[in-house]
């Protein structure tokens, strides 16, 4: 008799359905849980190791830096919050059961707090105060409701597979079979009518660093599940240096002068994992999780 | 002066004809191989790039007329017959009359295979040896055709898009699929299977812009016997074509800041 195995991993579309007035009024009464240690192997975006100046990566056949293989972030990042993920402790433990995590990721500006100008840091506000109890669709995160992450959340939402072929670097996310296919030739991106979830990617390679020029970029993503938000004006320049055989360095500048008052910069660091098959990740509305219903508007209504 | 020119071309005509009389003869009764098809490096037919179905399989893997909306079609079903037992066959009369809502793809769901291959958008395939990656502009689907001698994993397994392990016979890629959840259709007109389904996929470059891609299709709790379909898959040769992005789980409720003008 063949096992019953349900393979599909389900995304995160509890976290805004399972949300009621008992959990948030629980989330106030109990006293915060206490600080967590790092976790092992933890890198701080913040306080990085040094790199060695001398690393070469291998290469490709076609003469690229390989960067192929299968990675993940070692720097303990949430995708409940990138600005201060302990402050949102008791929320987002409230909801999820999850260990609370501690990567700040946001390096530039110093406080690690996104660069928002007023009338965005107000919006930014009215996202936070609703994002327990969302009043309106539009106020629950947009991957809670089956929506794409964008980047460069897709980054630190889970593993990937890099795949380089003559003129193309291939990235291929775990999560939601989310997918970046990114030329490497000089072609000019797509007309800027066109929003793209995922972004318009076209890299370069500058030595053992390539650079992602990723515009076109969907209003419709947020960076986290409190609300950080962009507009569709969203330019983003990465960089990806490799630093040792297992190391990737990944630093984003972020710029959107309709809503941030300077660019800003946020770091990952990449760790290389045994390379695992890439397995279906399905996400749709509807989803049931450990019994709980996920549907939006029957947990809203009550 | 004439007559010399006409010695002349009956010489040219005769050698033409003794050079191809020689070709056919060397070849005997195999037909010609395709010779440009790209290749990779170990000598397979190389299937990356852009390519997409000009069928209309996506609304009807059969014969149907044009309805409002729906352009008229010629099968990819070989026989125009789909052998469904006979409970099957009503199920599917069902599916149909109540395809608006019960069709999964109105629910943006994942399509399944084969229905993913002939949904009317582009898709790219990236070739490397241990596995072929199929990248869809449907939902952002994907497929990883594992080509190293990998057997499917332990099952049974519910997946939307099923396990795909592929091997070469000759020029053609042989892909064998299982694993499949119950919850997809083959087209908008109620065909549909179990999760007892499983699929044999090939794909062979005819030339370099053209795939045959053959399925035979095999589900014993819904049809009496295995059946087949083909069609072709044409390379998408606009100089900067690209995937873009069909979210349709998305459309209904957008989420856009009030960005100040």
């Amino acid at each position: 008799m063949s096992q019953r195995f349900v393979g599909t991993v389900i995304g995160a579309v509890l976290v805004g359905t399972i949300l009621s007035a008992a959990a948030v009024k629980l989330a106030a009464q109990a006293p915060p849980p206490p600080k967590n240690p790092p976790p092992p192997g933890w890198i701080d975006p913040r306080n990085p190791p040094k790199e060695d100046p001398n690393f070469v990566p291998t290469k490709t056949p076609d003469g690229q830096p390989n960067f192929q293989g299968q990675w993940g972030q070692a720097s303990d990042i949430i995708t409940y919050s990138i600005e201060d993920p302990e402050a949102e402790r008791a929320g987002h433990t409230a909801i999820s059961g999850q260990r609370p995590m501690i990567g700040r990721p946001i390096i530039d500006p110093p406080d690690g707090k996104i660069p928002y100008l007023p009338w965005a840091m107000k919006f930014a506000e009215v996202l936070h105060e609703e994002h327990l109890k969302p009043s309106k669709p539009e106020y629950l995160d947009p991957v809670s409701r089956g929506f794409q992450e964008g980047v460069p959340r897709i980054n630190y939402q889970g593993a990937f597979h890099i795949q380089q072929f003559p003129g193309t670097l291939l990235i291929t996310y775990d999560y939601h079979h989310s997918y970046r296919v990114i030329p490497l030739d000089a072609r000019p991106h797509v007309g800027s009518d066109i929003k793209l979830w995922m972004g318009d990617s076209r890299g370069h390679w500058e030595g053992n660093t390539l650079v992602v020029d990723v515009t076109n970029n969907s209003d419709q993503t947020w960076f986290a599940i409190v609300g950080s938000f962009h507009s569709d004006a969203l330019h983003m320049t990465e960089r990806w240096t490799q630093t040792a055989p297992d190391h990737i360095v990944y630093i984003v500048t972020m710029e959107d002068p309709k809503v941030y008052s300077r660019p800003w910069k946020l770091r990952i660091d990449f760790r290389r994992q045994p390379v695992d098959e890439q397995w279906e990740n399905a996400v749709w509305e509807g989803n049931m999780l450990g019994g709980l219903p996920q549907d939006f508007w029957g947990a809203a209504k009550k | 002066m004439r007559v010399r020119s006409i010695g002349v071309l009956s010489v040219v005509v005769g050698i033409a004809l003794s050079v191809a009389l020689a070709r056919v003869a060397a070849q005997g009764a195999a037909p010609p191989r395709p010779a440009d098809v790209p290749r990779t490096a170990d000598g397979k037919p190389d299937l990356s790039g852009i390519w997409q179905v000009l069928n209309t399989a996506s609304w009807d893997i059969q014969d149907h007329q044009a309805s409002q909306g729906v352009p008229g079609g010629q099968g990819v079903v070989e026989g125009n017959v789909i052998p469904y037992q006979p409970a099957a066959a009503a199920k599917k009369r069902e599916n149909f009359e109540h395809r608006a809502t019960a069709d999964p793809e109105s629910k943006c769901y994942l399509p399944g295979v084969p229905r993913i291959m002939y949904m009317p958008f582009p898709f790219q395939i990236f070739q490397a040896p241990a596995r072929i990656t199929m990248l869809f502009e449907y939902v952002h689907a994907t497929r990883a055709i594992y080509t190293n001698g990998t057997p499917h994993p332990k099952g049974h397994i519910d997946w939307w898009m099923g396990d795909s392990r592929g091997r070469w016979e000759g020029d053609t890629l042989v892909v064998d699929v299982v694993d499949f959840n119950e919850d997809t259709w083959f087209d908008r007109a109620g065909n549909f299977h179990s999760a007892e389904l499983h699929l044999v996929e090939r794909f062979t470059m005819s030339d370099r812009d053209h795939i045959t891609y053959d399925v035979t299709v095999e589900d014993p709790k819904v049809f009496t016997r295995p059946w087949r379909m083909s069609m072709v898959l044409y390379r998408r040769t606009e100089p900067r074509v690209q995937l873009l992005d069909y979210d349709c789980y998305a459309f209904d409720r957008p989420f856009h800041p009030p960005v100040p003008q």
